[in-house]
C-alpha cells in the first residue's frame, strides 16, 4: 500500500525526507542503515508481534469456523458469503457511519469554533478555566462517562430532560428509542473527545506566528476575512490531521454503546467494533468476527486514501 | 514561540500586500467578543456540569437526594460512600493494577516511539518511505479487530489473565512514532552538524543531543498514552478473567453491580476516585502538549 | 471437516503465530497431585468472595491435605461471566469446578465441558439425604435434558416486590398473590402518579422482565429441548401485548427502565417490580424495609420461574471424585445454614435446602412474606427448561434488544417477535 503524496515533491509526504538533507545523507546511507535497524528494532518487535502477526491471524481465522473451545474447522469462503446474508451487518454499518460522521463533524467543526473563540482577548485565568473545562471529560474513562450519562439521560428522573423541560421540550427517551439512542451516543462521545480536538487546534493556532495575524489586523481585514484568508489556510494541516485521527477514532467507538445502550434498541446504536466483540465473545463465532473485522480495516484504508487524495485540494503546507 | 520552529510561514502571507486601512467597527468587535464569551461559557458549563453531579453524588448520604429536582448542594455531606466502594470491590487492587499497567505502557511507548521517530526523522535508509507508510497503515487496524489473535498470542506466551497481556500489546504505537517523528523533524539541522563534527555517533546524538531537547514532546506522548490506557475498557475485558487482575474501568462497571443493584452514591464515589489522579496529572501537563505540538506541527 | 484440513488449519494458524517468532508451546500445566481442586467462580461482589473463601476454608479443614485454588472471574451479569469463563478455558486453564447457574448449563453441556452427576447421585447415600431436602423443581431447572448439572446450593425465583407504604397510602390492601393480570393492571394503574410508576418492567435481564409473565401463559422462548426458538408463539405474543399495554398507558416506564431500578424502588419512584432474592441485601443494607413480596399475577396458568446455581464438575477435572465431594459439601446443611445472614445483611439468594429456608424465615429476615421464596417452588409448577441455549449471552442480548424495539414503540408486537424469532434461529440450535 502506498499513500499518494500530498506535496508532489521531496519524496512524498509520508517518507519524511526533507529535501535539503537529501544529498548530504546519501553519503552516509550505509552507516545509517545499520543504525536505523537498531533504532527501529524496539518498535519493530512490537509491530511484528502485536500488529502484523495478529493481522495475519485475522486473515487466517476468517477462513475458519471456531468457537474458542473446540478445534477450528476450515470453511473456505463461507464467512465471506455470510457477510452478504447478514442483515444485522448492514444495519450496524449504517448506525456506525451515521454516528461516526456526526462525531467527526462535531469534533472538527465545533472543536475549531471553540478553539478560535478561545483566542479572543480575555483574562488569563478565564482562558485557563475554559481550556481545562473542555479537557475535563477527556481524562475520564469511557466506562465512567457512560455510567454517568446513563443516569443523566434517564427519561424520567434524569437531569438532561429536567433542564430541557425549562425550554419547553417534552421528556425524551434518550436511550430507549431508535431515533434518540444514536444521538445520545454521538453527544456523549463528542462530549468526551472534543477536548482533545480543541487542544490540538489550540496548538495549531499557536503555531501561527503573531506577525502574520497582526499584519492582517493592520491591513484592516475583519475577523471573518482574517479567519478564512489567513488562519484557516495556515491551520489546514491541523484540520487534516484531526480529520484523519478522528475518522479512525470515530469508527472505533466501543465503551459508550456497550455501557449506555448495549447497542440498542435493535442495532440503532451498535458500532461495528461492538458487533465484532459481540460476535467473537458472546456468540463465540471467532471466524465470522474476524471476517467482519477485515471489512472494517478495508473501509478505514479506503476512507484514509480518499482523505489524502482530497486533502491535496485544500490543505496548505508551508 | 520557540525559535526552533521551521520558518517559511511569512513568505506565504495571503493578502498582505493590501494597503492598510483604519479599523472600522470597534463596537462590532466588542459585540462579537461578548457573543464569543457567552458561547464559551455555555459550552464550559455544559461540559463540566455532569462532573458536579458526580461529585455531589459521591458525598450524598442517601440516593434519595440524587432524585431531588432541581439538584442542590448535599444536605449533610459524608465520605461514607468512599468506604463502601472498598467494601464492594477490591478497588485498591484495581487502582494498583491500573497504575502498573498505564505506567508500564507509557514507559514502553516512550522508548519504542522515540527511537523509531528518530530513525524516521533523522536517518536515511532504504525503504524508509515504505516503512513509514506501514506505520500510518497500522493506525488503520483497530485493536478490536486483531484482539482474538492477540489473545491467542498472549495465551501461547502464557500471559493471558496477567497484567502483561495488557501491557505488551500497546508496545508499538503508530501515533507515538508519528508524534515523535514530527518533533525530531522540527529540531534544527545545525545541532546535528555540530555534534557530528565532534564525532558523535548515532547513540550519543540520540541520547545527548536529541532527547534533552525533547522534554515537551515526550511529556505529550506520555500524557496521552497514560490517559488513554488508564481508561481502556476493551483489552482487559478480553484478556482478563480474574477479578484481581482487572483495572479501574472494568472495576467501575463491576461497581454498578449485579443486575444494576449498585447504589448511585457508591458508583459516584468510585468514579470520583478513578478520575482525580488523571485529572491532576492532566491539569498540570496540558500546557506541554500545546507547546510541543505548536512547535513541531502535525503534518501527515 | 476432515482430518487433513484440520491439520492444514492448525499449520496455517501456527504459521501466523510463527511470523512473530513464536513457538506454539502450550501454557504450562502444573502437575496435579490427587488432592487439589481449581474452582472458578463468579465474583459479582464482596459477598461472592466471602462465600467462596469460607467454602474453601471449610472444605480444606474437613478434608486435611486438600488444597483449593479459587479463580474469581469478573462479569457484570451471567452472560459476561460465561463469556469470561470460556476465554479462561480457551486460554488453556481447566478448572475442576466452575460455579454456574441455570443460565450456563447448556453452555457447559453443548461444549462438552460438563460432567453430569446422575451416576454419583444414584450411588451416594449422603447425596440422597441432601437431595431429599431439595425441592425437585430446583434440580429440574438445573439440568440439560436428563443430565443433572449439579446439586444446587442456592437459587433465585422471581417474585413481585411491592412498596407497602405506597399501598397503604393508596388504601389498597396488600396483594395476596391470587390476582389476575387484569387485577394487577388495575392496581398498578391506581398506584401510578406523575411522579411514580405502578410497575417497572426490568430491561436488563430477561428473567424478571418477561419470563415469569410468559410462564404464566404456559409459554417459553424456546422449545422444550432448547433446540428451537418459539419467540412468536401465542403465549409470548400475549405477554408482550400485555406489557406493551402497561407501557403505553404510562403505568410502566418505557425501556430502558432499570438502570437504577432498586434505587428508584427505595425512593418511591416505582410501586412494584419483579426480581429474585438477590435485591434483598442492597435494600436491607440501605435500611429500606417497607416492602414485601408476592407472586406474579396468574394468567392462564401459574408457573414459578427460577434459576438455580451450584458447582458443576467439569469433564476435564483430574479429580472428579474430590470435586463431587466439594459439590456435596457446598450444598450441605452445615454450609447453607452458615450463610443465612442477618436481617440487615442477609444471604443474596434462596438456600436450596428446605430446612435452611425455614431457618431463614425463623431468623426474621425481611420481607414479611419470606416464606414465599421457597413455597413458590414447592407448591407450584416450575418453568422448565430454563430458556438458556449454549449461546446464552447472545440469546439474552437479542431478546432484550428486540424487546426494546417493541416496548419503545419502534415495532408492533407481532413485527418485533417475528424479528426476534428470526434473530434467535441461528442462536438457539442443537447442532
Amino acid at each position: 500500500m502506498s499513500l499518494p503524496s500530498a506535496r508532489g515533491t521531496g519524496g512524498g509526504v509520508l517518507s519524511g525526507a526533507t529535501p535539503g538533507g537529501e544529498r548530504h545523507m546519501i553519503r552516509r546511507r550505509r552507516g545509517d542503515g545499520l543504525a536505523a535497524a537498531g533504532f527501529l528494532a524496539p518498535s519493530g518487535v512490537g509491530f511484528l508481534l502485536f500488529v502484523l502477526a495478529p493481522t495475519i491471524g485475522v486473515v487466517l481465522l476468517s477462513f475458519f469456523d471456531w468457537n474458542l473451545l473446540s478445534p477450528p474447522t476450515f470453511v473456505g469462503g463461507a464467512n465471506f458469503a455470510q457477510l452478504f446474508q447478514d442483515h444485522h451487518l448492514l444495519a450496524v454499518y449504517g448506525s456506525t457511519t451515521f454516528m461516526a460522521v456526526a462525531i467527526l463533524a462535531i469534533n472538527v467543526v465545533v472543536g475549531l469554533l471553540l478553539a478560535v473563540l478561545l483566542e479572543i482577548r480575555m483574562p488569563r485565568w478565564i482562558r485557563a478555566f475554559f481550556r481545562l473545562s473542555f479537557l475535563f471529560p477527556f481524562v475520564v474513562s469511557s466506562s465512567a462517562v457512560a455510567l454517568i450519562w446513563r443516569f443523566l439521560l434517564d427519561k424520567d428522573f434524569g437531569l438532561v430532560n429536567y433542564w430541557l423541560g425549562f425550554l419547553g421540550i417534552p421528556h425524551i427517551n434518550w436511550l430507549g428509542t431508535t431515533q434518540w439512542a444514536p444521538i445520545a451516543i454521538i453527544l456523549v462521545n463528542s462530549w468526551k473527545t472534543i477536548g482533545f480536538s480543541i487542544l490540538i487546534y489550540i496548538a495549531g493556532l499557536q503555531g501561527i506566528p503573531n506577525e502574520v495575524r497582526e499584519a492582517a489586523i493592520v491591513d484592516g481585514a475583519n475577523a471573518w476575512t482574517r479567519f478564512w484568508r489567513i488562519t484557516f489556510p495556515l491551520l489546514s494541516p491541523t484540520v487534516f490531521f484531526l480529520l484523519v485521527i478522528n475518522t479512525i477514532n470515530a469508527f472505533q467507538v466501543f465503551a459508550e454503546p456497550r455501557v449506555l445502550t448495549q447497542g440498542g434498541p435493535g442495532d440503532s446504536s451498535r458500532t461495528i467494533v461492538e458487533y465484532i466483540y459481540d460476535t467473537a465473545f458472546q456468540g463465540f463465532d471467532i471466524g465470522y468476527a474476524s471476517t467482519v473485522g477485515l471489512t472494517l480495516v478495508l473501509l478505514l484504508v479506503v476512507l484514509t486514501l480518499i482523505q489524502f487524495r482530497l486533502s491535496r485540494r485544500w490543505t496548505f503546507y508551508e | 514561540m520557540t525559535a526552533i520552529r521551521t520558518s517559511g510561514v511569512a513568505s506565504s502571507r495571503p493578502g498582505s500586500s493590501r494597503p492598510s486601512r483604519v479599523r472600522s467597527s470597534r463596537s462590532g468587535e466588542v459585540v462579537l467578543r461578548v457573543l464569543a464569551f457567552v458561547v464559551l461559557a455555555v459550552a464550559a458549563v455544559a461540559i463540566v456540569a455532569p462532573f458536579l453531579w458526580v461529585f455531589r453524588g459521591a458525598v450524598s448520604p442517601t440516593d434519595a437526594e440524587l432524585y431531588k429536582l432541581p439538584p442542590g448542594l448535599p444536605t449533610s455531606p459524608t465520605f461514607g460512600n468512599f468506604g463502601k466502594v472498598f467494601e464492594q470491590v477490591p478497588f485498591a487492587q484495581f487502582a494498583l493494577n491500573s497504575i502498573i499497567v498505564a505506567t508500564s505502557i507509557t514507559l514502553l511507548q516512550l522508548i519504542t516511539s522515540s527511537t523509531a521517530g528518530y530513525a524516521f526523522a533523522r536517518l536515511k535508509f532504504r525503504g524508509k518511505g515504505a516503512a513509514f507508510t506501514i506505520v500510518i497503515g497500522a493506525l488503520m487496524i483497530p485493536l478490536q479487530v486483531t484482539i482474538v489473535p492477540l489473545f491467542l498470542i498472549m495465551t501461547n506466551l502464557g500471559l493471558t489473565n496477567t497484567l502483561w497481556s495488557l501491557i505488551l500489546p500497546p508496545a508499538f504505537s503508530a501515533f507515538g512514532i508519528f508524534l515523535m517523528r514530527q518533533h525530531f523533524l522540527s529540531l534544527p539541522r545545525e545541532l546535528e552538524e555540530a555534534a557530528r563534527i565532534d564525532g558523535a555517533g548515532h547513540l550519543r546524538m540520540f541520547f545527548q543531543v536529541m532527547l534533552p531537547l525533547s522534554g515537551p514532546a515526550l511529556a505529550t506522548l506520555a500524557i496521552l498514552t497514560f490517559t488513554y490506557w488508564w481508561n481502556d475498557l476493551f483489552v482487559p475485558l478480553v484478556m482478563i478473567s480474574s477479578v484481581n487482575q482487572e483495572t479501574l474501568p472494568v472495576g467501575l462497571v463491576l461497581l454498578a453491580g449485579r443486575y444494576s443493584t449498585g447504589s448511585l452514591g457508591t458508583i459516584a464515589a468510585g468514579i470520583t476516585m478513578a478520575i482525580i489522579p488523571v485529572l491532576i496529572v492532566f491539569v498540570i501537563a496540558q500546557r506541554w502538549i500545546v507547546q510541543s505540538i505548536a512547535s513541531s506541527g502535525l503534518k501527515i | 471437516m476432515n482430518h487433513s484440513t484440520k491439520r492444514v488449519a492448525a499449520v496455517l494458524l501456527a504459521a501466523g503465530l510463527a511470523v512473530a517468532g513464536l513457538s506454539a508451546c502450550s501454557s504450562s500445566a502444573p502437575s496435579k497431585d490427587s488432592k487439589t481442586l481449581d474452582i472458578a467462580y463468579w465474583n459479582y461482589g464482596q459477598g461472592a468472595v466471602d462465600n467462596n473463601t469460607k467454602l474453601k476454608a471449610g472444605f480444606e479443614k474437613a478434608n486435611p491435605g486438600t488444597t483449593i485454588t479459587l479463580t474469581p472471574i469478573a462479569g457484570a451479569g451471567w452472560g459476561e461471566y460465561v463469556a469470561n469463563l470460556a476465554t479462561l478455558i480457551a486460554s488453556g486453564k481447566h478448572p475442576d469446578i466452575a460455579f454456574m447457574a441455570s443460565e450456563g448449563v447448556k453452555f457447559l453441556d453443548q461444549n462438552n465441558l460438563l460432567l453430569p452427576i446422575n451416576s454419583y447421585l444414584k450411588s451416594d447415600a449422603e447425596a440422597k439425604k441432601i437431595q431429599a431436602d431439595i425441592a425437585p423443581g430446583l434440580l429440574k431447572a438445573f439440568s440439560s435434558g436428563n443430565d443433572i448439572a449439579s446439586l444446587p446450593n442456592s437459587f433465585n425465583d422471581f417474585v413481585m416486590y411491592y412498596n407497602t407504604d405506597i399501598f397503604k397510602a393508596a388504601g389498597i390492601p396488600a396483594p395476596t398473590g391470587d390476582w389476575t393480570w387484569d387485577q394487577f393492571e388495575a392496581i398498578a394503574k391506581q398506584l401510578t402518579t406523575p411522579d411514580r410508576y405502578g410497575y417497572a418492567w426490568t430491561g436488563t435481564e430477561i428473567a424478571p422482565g418477561v419470563l415469569p409473565w410468559m410462564a404464566n401463559q404456559g409459554g417459553n422462548l424456546v422449545s422444550s429441548d432448547v433446540c428451537k426458538p418459539t419467540a412468536n408463539s401465542a403465549p409470548v405474543v400475549k405477554t408482550y401485548t400485555f406489557l406493551e399495554g402497561l407501557i403505553k398507558q404510562g403505568i410502566s416506564p418505557a425501556p430502558p427502565a432499570s438502570n437504577d431500578l432498586i434505587s428508584q424502588f427505595e425512593n418511591g419512584k416505582i410501586a412494584m417490580f419483579g426480581a429474585g432474592r438477590y435485591v434483598i441485601p442492597s435494600m436491607l443494607g440501605a435500611g429500606f424495609k417497607s416492602f414485601d413480596i408476592t407472586r406474579y399475577p396468574t394468567g392462564s396458568t401459574y408457573q414459578t420461574t427460577l434459576g438455580a446455581a451450584g458447582y458443576p464438575i467439569l469433564k476435564s477435572s483430574k479429580n472428579p471424585d474430590l470435586a463431587w465431594d466439594f459439590q456435596k459439601y457446598a450444598a450441605s446443611a452445615a454450609v447453607q445454614d452458615a450463610v443465612i445472614g442477618t436481617p440487615t445483611a442477609p444471604f443474596d439468594s434462596v438456600p436450596t435446602l428446605r430446612s435452611t429456608a425455614d431457618k431463614t424465615v425463623a431468623a426474621g429476615i425481611p420481607p414479611a412474606n419470606t416464606k414465599l421464596y421457597y413455597d413458590a417452588v414447592d407448591n407450584y409448577k416450575v418453568l422448565a427448561p430454563f430458556p438458556a441455549p449454549a449461546k446464552y449471552t447472545q440469546f439474552e442480548a437479542a431478546v432484550l434488544q428486540d424487546s426494546q424495539l417493541i416496548f419503545g414503540g419502534n415495532d408492533t408486537v407481532q413485527q418485533g417477535l417475528d424479528q426476534l424469532q428470526k434473530d434467535l434461529e441461528p442462536i438457539v440450535t442443537c447442532n
